[in-house]
């Protein structure tokens, strides 16, 4: 479903991403760990072109992404992201929120994208908040209204940014929770996360990374107690002691 | 003597009547197409391409930097001399249009920039066209920013079409300055001539103190 072929990216001298190569397959759920600037974010804003890369090749469904050519909008209907800091738009509710996308991207009548965004709110476990404004929510909401927003364009993968990083501890498991009703929908998921019990949990494969490079990748089970790599090994104990 | 120049004020006061409709003619056409051109303008001033960026860059520089009558003169009297004649009122328009749209063009970009990236991140990420980015997710979030300094330049720019009378057009400022030859009590055509600015910048100063306070609470 995702391909990355000998993908690399530089900002200035900075090598990024070295020689990824990676295959995610539909229904997967990966999630990518690793030290903080070892390019896992990055990796992961390439599949929807929010970077750019300057060598090698990604495709989504057999389609590149990176060429002249690439219909973006089709693209990134097809792909919903969702990110660290939530990024809802404050001008608008919730329910706005949700329907921008579909009736401006996807041309849907107001009454049909106003079904799907209630339906979405259900989804996420707040039906109730339809007419809040980002403003009145808590980090938590917020970041599940995000993940509603990107449902309503009913993409095929999902993408999460930390999606739990900015949260307060208490409002990290009902993020976590959406996310994992969303596993077993079959959604296709990459996740960028230290989140371990949501990679034991749910995780088809763990994908660890530093310096731009993958170091090592495997199941959970593998990879959590049993990593094949020193500086995998050595990044579990710190995210487990912290 | 006094009463003898009012009452000949009074008879002439249809003339300060057409002065004050050609000023606003002036203001509303130029503050129209300011309002377009500094918005295009400041959505590249804010955007991605350096090259746009940059000559836009110079552009409002120069413009900024020199006195709004040179920038009329050159229109007016240099411009001919490469064989493009204007007439006062045209000329008038397309000097204000320059020196407005550079202003509101710095007010612009500065208001799309106070627009966190994040929230570009995501209005792409959604499939949104460029068009449909602006116009949808920063434009409206950037009007907190950019509404109350661009109706503090409005009425700028209305005091500034004073300055055009300078190539003749016959607008409030030029009415004063005509009468004053035959009426010769220049304080009270003057009080009149700034009595009639003032009636029309008023209500915007109002507005732009509104504008500031409702913007600033949340």
């Amino acid at each position: 479903m995702i391909e990355f072929k000998d993908v690399n990216k530089w900002y200035g001298k900075l090598h990024v991403l070295n020689d990824i190569n990676l295959k995610i397959e539909k229904g997967e759920v990966l999630v990518i760990c690793g030290p903080s600037g070892s390019g896992k974010s990055t990796l992961i804003r390439c599949i929807n072109r929010l970077e750019k890369i300057q060598k090698g090749e990604i495709t989504v469904n057999e389609t590149p992404v990176h060429t002249r050519t690439t219909n973006l909008t089709k693209l990134r209907a097809q792909v919903g992201f969702v990110f660290q800091q939530f990024h809802l738009y404050p001008h608008m509710t919730v329910l706005q929120n949700i329907m921008l996308a579909p009736v401006n991207v996807k041309h849907m009548v107001k009454g049909k994208a106003e079904e799907i965004a209630r339906e979405k709110l259900v989804q996420v476990g707040m039906p109730e908040k339809s007419g809040a404004y980002p403003a009145q929510l808590s980090g938590g909401q917020q970041q599940r209204v995000a993940i509603a927003r990107g449902l309503a364009m009913s993409p095929e993968i999902m993408l999460f940014d930390e999606p739990t990083s900015a949260l307060d501890p208490e409002m990290i498991g009902e993020v976590l929770d959406v996310m994992v009703n969303l596993v077993s929908e079959g959604m296709t998921m990459c996740v960028v996360t230290h989140e371990m019990g949501f990679a034991k949990k749910v995780a088809d494969r763990v994908l660890f990374m530093d310096e731009g490079k993958i170091i090592e990748t495997g199941t959970p089970g593998q990879f959590f107690d049993n990593p094949q790599t020193e500086r995998a090994a050595d990044f579990i104990s710190k995210i487990l002691t912290h | 003597m006094m009463s003898f120049y009012f009452s000949r004020l009074v008879e002439i006061y249809p003339f300060f009547f057409t002065g004050l409709w050609m000023t606003c003619k002036i203001a509303f056409i130029s503050l129209f197409t300011c309002t377009i051109l500094g918005f295009v303008l400041g959505i590249f001033r804010a955007g991605d391409n350096k090259i746009l960026k940059f000559i836009i860059g110079i552009y409002v520089a120069f413009v900024r930097g020199t006195p709004f009558v040179v920038q009329i003169f050159i229109i007016f009297f240099i411009l001919p001399e490469w064989g493009i004649q204007l007439d006062a009122f045209p000329a008038a328009l397309l000097a204000m249009a320059i020196m407005g749209s550079a202003f509101i063009c710095e007010i612009v970009a500065g208001g799309i920039n106070a627009v966190p990236k994040g929230q570009w991140e995501a209005a792409v990420s959604s499939g949104l066209s460029f068009v449909q980015q602006l116009r949808l997710v920063i434009v409206p979030q950037s009007m907190r920013v950019i509404l109350p300094p661009l109706v503090g330049q409005y009425v700028l720019l209305i005091k500034d079409t004073s300055v055009v009378s300078v190539i003749g057009v016959m607008e409030l400022t030029r009415v004063g300055w005509v009468t004053v030859v035959r009426i010769p009590e220049g304080l009270m055509v003057f009080s009149l001539v700034g009595i009639l600015y003032f009636s029309i910048s008023y209500p915007l100063i109002l507005l732009s103190n509104y504008l500031e306070q409702r913007m600033a609470v949340k």
